[in-house]
């Protein structure tokens, strides 16, 4: 896929796919490409040219009224987590399931967004507002809220951005365990320990276009590191 | 993780019911507390919409009463009196009837005496003292001509103002151009009337416009975190219809209420003075004129945030 604002190309041909249960890391210097490569998963904009897939839908091709259906198939972590400040925790995750599917009961979806938030480590901190919780606890409310739905692909941006390294290796594992349920997770980052360490697969990306694709345990010297 | 998750099957009135819940709760509650919490910047909406529907109402009403009146006006100016003369032998005077009533653009002759037309005089205000100062009855007899169409008033008017029966001084009651002096001042006073509630539509629709997307801008986040969850279009957007429609509904009901009391007000003072200036208005008219500006005001709310919607959210 290629995407272009005016005429600068901020993706440049770039070809990838994920299979279920793989974690991948998208790595690259600021301005590479990743956020707009997130976005174009998440049908928040299309590609100049190309096509986007997801789960098997044309993300490409999708009207303004069919977003939605990719969007209840892909789970979002950003940096700033995007918790609504006026429902408590256990309500942003409920939130996600309700507003996808307004069939599932209040019952259901307390359940199921308590499920969630225990998996996250949080089951107690249900009834909190996300001003009474830390940087991390909101970050795994995001998380918990992600794939409440159960999506088949999680896309995270920066999801350690504003966290301490003991909390963001926490995070991590919360991601490794997410993977091994099935889902696949594509985590844009800049914290080269983390990508060092896990030794995952890591897709690179420099102005746009992608330089390299390492697989998993096979990750040596970060490209990108170089040129930024 | 959350783990796998078993649905149950609901029975079919259980999932409306859930389902309905759901829709009021973000639809429906969430536009009512937003629109609570947005009042200080849909105040301005507020008040600009109620005044044009209170207008509107009350322009509508005296519209209405304008044409019933134009109505009464076209009937009595489609009535021409023909004044005999009071030499007039009752032979010319037969004659004069035969022929009115065997015209095919008559549709009735009746004859008012000298006598009777001094006792109608006499109700009239200020014609008494006018009867009273002459010794004898200055008023004649007439014809008193119903005519089909008022268009042919002119052309009786001119077959029988010659006729020797008819008094050469004061031959007809007709005014020419009397009735399309009337329709013209009518004519204006709709056009004025429509031009005015034209552009305090618009300013009601550019100020509701503006403040629905005061209410976008203040819940840009929140919008966008739904739409990145996975809401559908019409859930983002619906609360702001709804608030837009509470801010119409509530300023309709207002207006409705306050042009219902002032029609109201009108039909209790009064009087045959109200009657006779605004003919057609009576209570089951005003509640329907309040109900139309309620629905009116429910139309323009949810309209203007659409047309906000459409500007000025992405999708």
């Amino acid at each position: 896929m290629t995407r272009a604002y005016g005429s600068r190309l901020a993706l440049d041909d770039v070809h990838l796919a994920l299979e279920p249960g793989e974690l991948a890391f998208l790595v690259g210097p600021s301005g590479a490409g990743k956020t707009t490569l997130l976005k174009l998963i998440n049908r928040e904009i299309r590609p100049t040219q190309g096509e986007v897939w997801v789960d098997g839908i044309a993300a490409h091709s999708l009207k303004a009224s069919g977003v939605a259906g990719v969007r209840r198939r892909v789970g979002v972590v950003f940096q700033d987590y995007k918790l609504l400040p006026r429902l408590t925790a256990m309500e942003n995750v409920a939130l996600a399931l309700q507003v996808t599917d307004l069939r599932v009961s209040d019952e259901e979806a307390s359940d199921r967004a308590l499920d969630a938030l225990e998996a996250v480590g949080l089951g107690d901190r249900g009834r909190a507002f996300p001003h009474q919780l830390s940087g991390g606890q909101q970050q795994r409310v995001a998380v918990a809220r992600a794939v409440v739905a159960q999506p088949p692909l999680l896309i995270a941006d920066e999801p350690t951005g504003n966290l301490d390294l003991e909390t963001s290796w926490e995070m991590m594992d919360l991601f490794e365990d997410i993977a091994a349920f099935g889902t696949a997770v594509l985590i844009a980052t800049h914290n080269v320990e983390i990508v060092r360490r896990l030794q995952r697969r890591v897709i690179t990306l420099v102005q746009g276009r992608l330089v390299r694709d390492q697989p998993a345990g096979r990750t040596g010297r970060l490209t990108w590191l170089a040129s930024s | 993780m959350a783990g796998i998750v078993v649905r149950g099957r609901f029975p079919r009135r259980r999932m409306v019911q859930v389902v309905g819940t759901n829709i009021f709760r973000y639809i429906f509650r969430g536009a009512a507390r937003n629109w609570v919490r947005n009042m200080g910047s849909t105040a301005p909406a507020l008040g600009s919409m109620t005044l044009l529907l209170f207008l509107s109402g009350v322009i509508g009403l005296s519209g209405l009463a304008l044409y019933n009146l134009e109505q009464v006006e076209a009937g009595q100016a489609s009535v021409l009196h023909v004044y005999i003369r009071d030499s007039a032998a009752s032979i010319d005077v037969d004659a004069l009837w035969d022929r009115l009533t065997q015209d095919r653009r008559v549709a009735s002759v009746a004859l008012t005496t000298k006598a009777e037309a001094l006792k109608r005089a006499q109700r009239i205000p200020g014609l008494p003292q006018l009867a009273d100062a002459s010794e004898s009855n200055p008023f004649p007899a007439s014809l008193d001509v119903q005519v089909k169409n008022i268009n042919d008033v002119a052309a009786i008017d001119a077959s029988v103002r010659n006729d020797i029966a008819v008094d050469p001084a004061y031959p007809t009651s007709y005014d020419q151009g009397a009735y399309q002096r009337i329709q013209a001042v009518l004519f204006g006073l709709a056009v004025a009337g429509l031009a005015f509630l034209a552009l305090l539509g618009f300013v009601a629709v550019t100020v509701t416009v503006n403040s629905i997307r005061a209410a976008i801008h203040s819940r840009r986040d929140e919008v966008s975190i739904m739409q990145l969850v996975g809401a559908p279009r019409w859930m983002v957007r619906g609360p702001f219809v709804v608030e837009g429609a509470i801010t119409g509904g509530i300023a309709g009901a207002v207006a409705g209420a306050v042009t219902f009391g002032l029609a109201m007000t009108g039909i209790a003072a009064g009087s045959s003075s109200f009657t006779q200036f605004a003919p057609g208005i009576t209570a089951t008219v005003a509640a329907l004129a309040a109900a139309t500006v309620f629905a009116v005001g429910l139309g323009l709310g949810s309209g203007s945030s659409l047309v906000s919607l459409r500007r000025h959210l992405e999708s």
